[in-house]
């Protein structure tokens, strides 16, 4: 073999053994949620019994439809809310020079390190004063704070990209400035406007730790990443549901997250934010 | 990689309401010095009341006997430093908390790195087609989400119907299925594999997209001076792309301490197997397991300080390559 071929059989190799690794547990998650064996021995690679049965049980009896409209919900206020917030946020950080500015961008891009383990135990108290544990609210609010700094982080870069002799030639239209905002600013920062929600989107869909502290006690306010526990059983799992649930979890993140990756993988850098 | 902002940013406000602010002397109306403010105003509410002073309270809180009367009744017990030297005293936390979590992040931590590096390597080496093969597949591993990718871990090396003890018996291999998730070891080297598999995509994007801005040329006529692949990849790639890897290893880092589904979701990962603990859990399950909400916040300020001293070293490598 020439140095040229061994090389080429040597990457072969390597993309196979990569793309082996990397699509193995969303494969296998896929086969065990089609499979009407799954869980049992001899299960095999592929569903031996293909069925949809799993999907039909965690979305009819399982209660699964009531945690998946949960976190529609949560997720689509915690967008709108926490999107115009950002957005007057960002304008104000991208587009102005004031006093305290870079303390401010530093205390955002600070607060984002905070782990959630800290603040989950003053959160609870709070939310608890509130008399708003158990309920989607309380969820709600807590996730647009998550979801804020990065937000204003990302759309920062957005806001300042927009060419500013753009504004100017509105000013000497006499355009007033909310008009200049609503008919120049907003139509060209949209795509980092959606961006930005589908991040907020991803976090509230897929946050763990505050769903199970404060929703502990309410079944029927579950939302998906914590309602995956009801077929947890004491003895055995029921693996095929859990496989079925965790698809129906993952399918509008992957579908999201293909739409914006690049923009992500940018923000990602600045804010430091993991989905 | 980081959205550079354009030149323009740096220039000032836009002249409406009050005229030109004009180089000192005269004095900017007043409106506009509270534009800024009032369009940050909802903002900065949200993120005092429910970031800011939250952070404070959990200092507030390790500092008293925080628990289930204290809670309820609302009243502080003030104790001083005794929840930090309890967490101190405590051998757990130096037998298993910190080498836990420790231990775990530099191996995660290289692990990542290492992988994702190599992948960005092989992904610039590749043709267009199986570059989009590639980086589909490894955004198909990003995306999934920490908590359902947990659970397919979880089935992966399920004791008793999981795939890996089913090929390990058919191979020969072991004779009775053996539950990974009881020895401490094994534990984590399924958090490692998990977290990973999670985490090098981004690192993997994040270099290739810093390898293919490095020039051709100088690379080329490495090689035509008899630079083998190795000498390029450390006397060339890795130079011009340390900011990159800097920013890649601190953020993975931060990521890393702070695990917290991906054990706390796994069987005794949620306090059962006290060996598993890491600090996030530990502090969370002293709160919310043994409602000893003042000692649960010890740990978790001693987390957040950890986390803060490598976010600083974050701040000033960020402040480095642009303005903010």
């Amino acid at each position: 073999m020439t140095r040229r071929t061994r090389l080429a059989a040597l990457k072969a190799v390597l993309v196979a053994a990569l793309l082996a690794f990397t699509l193995f547990p969303a494969f296998w998650m896929l086969s065990s949620a089609f499979d009407a064996r799954a869980g049992a021995a001899g299960q095999g690679l592929l569903p031996q019994e293909f069925t949809l049965a799993n999907f039909e049980y965690v979305l009819t009896e399982g209660g699964f439809d009531v945690f998946l409209r949960n976190s529609a919900i949560v997720a689509l206020v915690t967008v709108l809310a926490s999107a115009v917030l950002a957005l007057l946020a960002s304008v104000a950080v991208a587009r102005f020079r004031f006093r305290f500015r870079t303390a401010m961008l530093l205390m955002i891009l600070i607060v984002q390190m905070v782990p959630l383990e800290a603040l989950v135990i003053p959160l609870f108290v709070q939310v608890r004063d509130l008399q708003l544990l158990n309920t989607l609210l309380g969820l709600v609010i807590v996730y647009v704070a998550l979801s804020l700094p990065f937000g204003i982080w990302m759309l920062r870069g957005f806001v300042a990209a927009v060419p500013k002799e753009l504004e100017e030639a509105a000013y000497l239209d006499g355009a007033s400035w909310g008009r200049m905002f609503r008919s120049v600013l907003l139509p060209l920062v949209m795509p980092g406007l959606v961006a930005t929600s589908v991040f907020s989107f991803i976090t509230a869909w897929n946050e763990f730790i505050f769903a199970m502290t404060l929703l502990g006690g309410a079944t029927e306010n579950y939302t998906v990443a914590i309602g995956l526990k009801q077929f947890f059983g004491e003895h055995s799992n029921d693996w095929g549901s859990i496989m079925a649930a965790s698809t129906i979890i993952t399918i509008p993140v992957m579908v999201f997250f293909v739409l914006v990756q690049r923009k992500l993988a940018s923000g990602l850098v600045a804010g430091a934010v993991k989905g | 990689m980081i959205q550079r902002p354009p030149a323009a940013q740096g220039a000032p406000a836009p002249r409406a309401a009050g005229g030109p602010p004009g180089p000192g002397g005269r004095r900017r109306h007043p409106l506009v010095i509270a534009r800024p403010w009032l369009l940050l105003a909802p903002a900065l509410a949200v993120l005092a009341v429910l970031l800011l002073w939250p952070l404070v309270r959990v200092v507030l809180f390790s500092l008293q006997d925080y628990g289930l009367r204290e809670i309820v009744s609302g009243e502080a017990n003030w104790i001083g430093l005794a929840n930090y030297g309890e967490v101190f005293a405590d051998p757990t936390l130096y037998t298993v908390v910190l080498p836990n979590t420790v231990g775990f992040a530099v191996l995660a931590v290289a692990g990542t790195v290492a992988l994702g590096t190599g992948v960005a390597v092989l992904m610039a080496s590749l043709g267009a087609f199986w570059r989009t093969v590639v980086g589909s597949a490894i955004m198909i591993a990003w995306a999934m989400p920490a908590v359902t990718g947990t659970y397919v871990w979880i089935w992966i090396f399920d004791a008793d119907r999981g795939i890996v003890n089913s090929t390990l018996q058919a191979l020969g291999l072991q004779d009775e299925p053996v539950n990974w998730f009881t020895n401490r070891w094994t534990f984590y080297a399924i958090v490692l594999l998990n977290v990973i598999h999670h985490g090098f995509p981004f690192v993997a994007i994040t270099i290739l997209a810093g390898l293919l801005g490095v020039p051709k040329e100088m690379l080329e006529a490495a090689e035509v001076d008899g630079a083998g692949p190795w000498r390029r990849f450390f006397s060339i790639i890795v130079p011009s792309l340390r900011q990159v890897f800097a920013v890649v290893i601190i953020l993975s880092t931060i990521w890393d301490f702070k695990v917290f589904a991906q054990v706390y979701l796994m069987p005794g990962g949620s306090g059962t197997n006290r060996e598993a603990l890491n600090l996030g859990v530990w502090s969370y399950v002293e709160s919310f397991g043994q409602n000893r909400y003042g000692f649960g916040s010890a740990i978790a300020v001693l987390l957040t300080l950890v986390l803060l001293a490598i976010t600083v070293v974050y701040v000033r490598t960020l402040l480095k390559e642009e303005e903010l």
